[in-house]
C-alpha cells in the first residue's frame, strides 16, 4: 500500500527556497572484480553504473611511443552500437584528465591503458565513468601525482541546482556542469558544461561540486582500506 | 623506532610531514610507493605504510604488474633469438635480453642449450625506466647458483606481486605446510610467476590452486587449507 | 643561435620570452593574431566563409539538402558540422580515417551549436513530419598553425549568417514538392557565439590564441564560448590543475574577444551587403 507524506504550504515553500546541498547518489563499487586485468573497478552512482580496467605499465605500439613519459591510452565502449564522435570527445576528455593525474614520467616508453565500458546510463555518465577510470588506476597500484573525482551538477529552469543529477533531471535542466577536481589542493582539472547559464551559476555549481567531490575521495579511501586491510 | 603512522592505509597525493626516525640513524630511504618532493614525501600509490630498521619506509601496495627492479630474480620466458641475444618475456612493459654467454659454462664456441619457448629463472642485471631491461643467468662469480633454464615438465602460473612476497617471506607457513605433505619443486619470479613440479598432474594442479587460494589467508587458514588439500588429493590419486 | 635553442630547446626558449611578458611572435600573452574573415567566397555554397588567424586558415562551406526528418523529431531540421583536419594543412596528419582530433572538433562544434541555440532547429521544418532542411557544414582546414577550434566557430557563425535557403513550399494535396530557386531567405540566427581557446604553459602562464609551437608545449587547455555578455560554455578536457582565479581570467578575456570577433562579423557582412 502507497504512503503518503503531507507537507504544509510553509514546509512547501522552504524546500523550495532551501540553499542546494552538496549531495551524491548512493555510491558502491567493488574494485578487483574480474580478474585477468592488472586493476578493474565496477562503480554505481546511484543507478549509473560503469566498469573500468586498467593495465599498465605494458607494451606500447612503436608508434605511440614516448620518450620521456608513458602514454596514456583511453577506450570508452557504449552500451549499443558502434564508437561515435560523441564517445571519442569522452575518450578526449578522460585522457587529458587521467594523463594529468597519472605520474608518467616514471615509466617512458610504455603504455597505460584504461578501458570504460558503459553498463547503465542513468545520469551523469561521464563523472561516473572519470570516478570508475580512477578507481581502476588505484586497483592497478599505478602512479598517481593525485586522485581525480568528477561531480556532475544540473541548472533547472527555476534556477535550482541539482548535484550529481539522475537522467529525468538531466534532460529537464538548462545546463548541466560536469567539474574534475583533484586531491592535493583542490585545483578544477576539467570541466564540460552543455546548455546556457551565468557567471553566478557556474560559480555556485562550482564550489558546491568541489564540496561533493571531497565525499567521492573519502569513498575512494573507504573502498581501498576495504580491500587492502583484508590482506595479512 | 617507527612512525606511528606505519600500519595506516595511504592514498595517491597524501603528504607525510615529520616523518619520524629513531636517533642513531641520519638517513631515511624512500621505498617504492614514496615521492621526496623538496621538504615533504608524497605518496603516489595507495597501500598501507611499512617500516623496517634502521629506517626505510615504504608503500606496501597490491600490484599485478611487475616493473623490473635491479637484483629481482624472475622467471621468464624465451621469446625470440636475435644473433647473439635471447629476449626474453618478463612481465614487464619491456622485453629484457639475455645474452648467450651469461649461462653457466658458455662460451663462444659452446653455446647454451635454450630454445625458443623455454623458462629461464634469470637474475635482473639492469633494470631502470629509461634503459632496456637485461637479465643473466649465472652471478658476479660466474656460477650458475640456482638460475637457468628450467626443464622437465612443471605448471607455471601468474600470481600478484604481494603473494609472491608472501611466499618468499620467512613468516608465512606456506611452503612449509605443502612441504609437510607433497613433494615438490618451486620456482618463485619476483615478477609475479611462480613454477611448481610435482610428483602427478594431480598433486601440481592441486598446489598451485593451494598457493593461488592462500593470498588473503593467514597462518592457521593456510595450514588447515593445506590439510584438506592432501585429503582431497589422495582421494583423487588413482594408482 | 636564437633558432638552434628554439629547435633543441623549446621549452627553455619560450621561458625566457614569457618572463618579459612577451610572446616570440611580438604578441601579449592575451593578445590574438591578427584575424582575417572572408564571407561568401565560395558561390556553390549557400553559406561560405573563409578565416585566417594568423597563418591558420579555416574554410567553411554550407551545403543544404532537403530531407525526412529524424525519428522522434518531425517538426526539427538537423545540422550536421564536419572539420576536416587534412594532409593538407600539415605534416603532422596522416592520409586515412579522421584523426580522433578531428572527431574531436567536429563533436565540439554540434556542442557549439547545440549549446548556443543560435539556430532554431524549428526554423529548419518545411513540411512538418515530411520535410526539413539539413544544413551538412564542411569545416575545412586548410593550414594548420594551431587553435583550430577559434577558427572554425568563427568560420561557423560567418557562415551561417551568410547562409540563404530557396523557398521550398510542398503541396499539402498532391505531396509535390516545389523549390522557388530565385526566391531567397537567410537563415535565422539569433545570435553570435564566441569561442576563445587558452593554453596553460609550465603549469602556470595562461596563453591566448596558441600557435602550433605552444601547442605542442602546452601542459593543459581552456575554451570558453561567451555570446554577447552571457556565458555558454566552459571547456577544459584534463590538462594542468587551475585555480578558480585563473579560469575567471579566462572567462573576462573571453568576453573581450567575443565582443571583438562579433563586431568584426557584422562589419564583413555589411561590406557585402553594399
Amino acid at each position: 500500500m502507497a504512503s503518503f507524506i503531507v507537507l504544509t504550504e510553509e514546509q512547501q515553500r522552504l524546500q523550495r527556497e532551501a540553499p542546494p546541498e552538496a549531495v551524491l547518489r548512493c555510491l558502491t563499487s567493488e574494485l578487483g572484480c574480474l580478474t585477468r586485468q592488472d586493476g578493474s573497478a565496477s562503480l554505481s552512482q546511484g543507478d549509473t553504473t560503469v566498469t573500468a580496467v586498467a593495465y599498465g605499465p605494458a607494451e606500447v605500439r612503436m608508434a605511440r611511443e614516448r620518450i620521456d613519459r608513458a602514454t596514456v591510452e583511453v577506450v570508452y565502449k557504449p552500451k549499443v552500437g558502434l564508437p561515435r564522435p560523441v564517445d571519442r570527445k569522452k575518450e578526449n576528455i578522460i585522457r587529458n584528465t587521467l594523463e594529468s593525474a597519472i605520474m608518467g614520467s616514471a615509466h617512458p616508453r610504455s603504455a597505460i591503458s584504461v578501458i570504460i565500458q558503459e553498463t547503465e546510463d542513468l545520469g551523469s555518465n561521464l563523472a561516473c565513468c572519470i570516478n570508475a577510470a580512477c578507481l581502476a588506476l588505484l586497483d592497478a597500484a599505478v602512479g598517481l601525482n593525485f586522485m581525480v573525482a568528477a561531480v556532475a551538477s544540473a541548472v533547472m529552469e527555476d534556477g535550482k541546482i541539482v548535484t550529481d543529477p539522475e537522467k529525468k533531471v538531466e534532460e529537464k535542466a538548462v545546463a548541466v556542469m560536469t567539474f574534475v577536481f583533484e586531491s592535493v589542493d583542490h585545483k578544477l582539472v576539467s570541466v564540460l558544461t552543455y546548455g546556457k547559464f551565468t557567471q553566478e551559476q557556474y560559480k555556485v555549481c562550482r564550489d558546491l561540486c568541489r564540496q561533493t567531490a571531497q565525499s567521492v575521495f573519502a569513498f575512494y579511501r573507504e573502498s581501498l582500506e576495504k580491500k587492502l586491510l583484508k590482506t595479512v | 623506532m617507527a612512525d606511528k603512522r606505519v600500519g595506516n592505509v595511504f592514498m595517491p597525493g597524501d603528504v607525510l610531514e615529520d616523518l619520524q626516525v629513531s636517533e642513531s640513524v641520519k638517513k631515511i630511504v624512500l621505498g617504492p610507493g614514496l615521492i621526496d618532493d623538496g621538504n615533504r614525501i608524497k605518496i603516489s600509490k595507495p597501500g598501507i605504510l611499512r617500516f623496517r630498521e634502521p629506517g626505510i619506509y615504504w608503500i606496501d601496495c597490491h600490484q599485478k604488474r611487475y616493473v623490473p627492479s635491479k637484483g629481482d630474480s624472475v622467471i621468464g620466458i624465451i621469446t625470440q633469438k636475435a644473433g647473439d641475444i635471447f629476449r626474453v618475456d618478463i612481465g614487464g612493459s619491456e622485453q629484457a635480453s639475455l645474452s648467450y654467454l651469461s649461462f653457466e659454462g658458455a662460451t663462444k664456441r659452446n653455446r647454451p642449450d635454450v630454445k625458443v619457448g623455454d623458462i629461464v629463472y634469470a637474475k635482473l642485471l639492469v633494470a631502470n625506466k629509461d634503459m632496456e631491461p637485461e637479465v643473466v643467468c649465472i652471478d658476479s662469480y660466474g656460477r650458475s647458483s640456482g638460475m637457468g633454464v628450467i626443464r622437465n615438465g612443471g605448471f607455471l602460473f601468474n600470481a600478484s606481486l604481494n603473494l609472491v612476497r608472501k611466499l618468499l617471506s620467512p613468516q608465512c607457513a606456506l611452503v612449509k605446510s605443502l612441504g609437510h605433505r607433497f613433494q615438490f619443486e618451486l620456482a618463485v619470479g619476483l615478477n609475479g610467476r611462480v613454477w611448481a613440479k610435482s610428483k602427478s598432474d594431480i598433486q601440481t594442479i592441486a598446489m598451485a590452486n593451494g598457493i593461488m587460494a592462500s593470498e588473503f589467508m593467514d597462518n592457521n587458514q593456510i595450514k588447515a587449507m593445506c590439510k584438506r588439500l592432501s585429503r582431497a588429493v589422495s582421494g583423487m590419486e588413482v594408482e | 643561435m636564437a633558432e638552434e635553442i628554439r629547435l633543441a630547446q623549446p621549452k627553455e626558449y619560450y621561458r625566457a620570452f614569457l618572463e618579459k611578458e612577451v610572446r616570440p611572435d611580438d604578441r601579449e600573452l592575451g593578445e590574438f593574431r591578427p584575424t582575417v574573415l572572408n564571407i561568401g567566397c565560395v558561390s556553390t555554397a549557400e553559406g561560405s566563409s573563409l578565416v585566417k588567424l594568423g597563418n591558420t586558415t579555416v574554410m567553411c562551406g554550407i551545403k543544404a539538402e532537403v530531407a525526412e526528418p529524424r525519428y522522434g523529431r518531425p517538426t526539427e531540421g538537423y545540422i550536421v558540422p564536419n572539420v576536416e583536419l587534412s594532409p593538407l594543412s600539415s605534416p603532422n596528419f596522416r592520409p586515412g580515417p579522421p584523426p580522433e582530433q578531428a572527431q574531436v572538433l567536429s563533436q565540439n562544434m554540434v556542442d557549439f551549436l547545440d549549446t548556443s541555440q543560435c539556430i532554431k532547429l524549428d526554423s529548419l521544418c518545411i513540411s512538418s513530419g515530411k520535410l526539413v532542411w539539413v544544413l551538412y557544414i564542411d569545416l575545412v582546414c586548410l593550414d594548420y598553425d594551431g587553435n583550430v577550434m577559434d577558427a572554425c566557430t568563427l568560420a561557423l557563425m560567418a557562415a551561417l549568417k551568410n547562409t540563404s535557403l530557396p523557398v521550398v513550399t510542398v503541396d499539402e494535396d498532391t505531396g509535390d514538392v516545389k523549390t522557388h530557386l530565385s526566391t531567397h531567405s537567410s537563415l535565422s540566427v539569433d545570435s553570435c557565439p564566441v569561442s576563445t581557446t587558452f593554453i596553460v604553459f609550465d603549469n602556470t602562464v595562461l596563453l591566448v590564441d596558441p600557435t602550433r609551437e605552444e601547442e605542442l608545449l602546452a601542459t593543459g587547455a581552456v575554451t570558453v564560448v561567451t555570446e554577447g555578455d552571457n556565458l555558454c560554455s566552459v571547456y577544459k578536457p584534463g590538462g594542468s590543475p587551475l585555480t578558480d582565479e585563473q579560469v575567471e581570467m579566462c572567462v573576462e578575456r573571453a568576453f573581450v574577444r567575443g565582443k571583438e570577433a562579433t563586431a568584426l562579423i557584422t562589419d564583413t557582412l555589411c561590406s557585402i551587403d553594399r
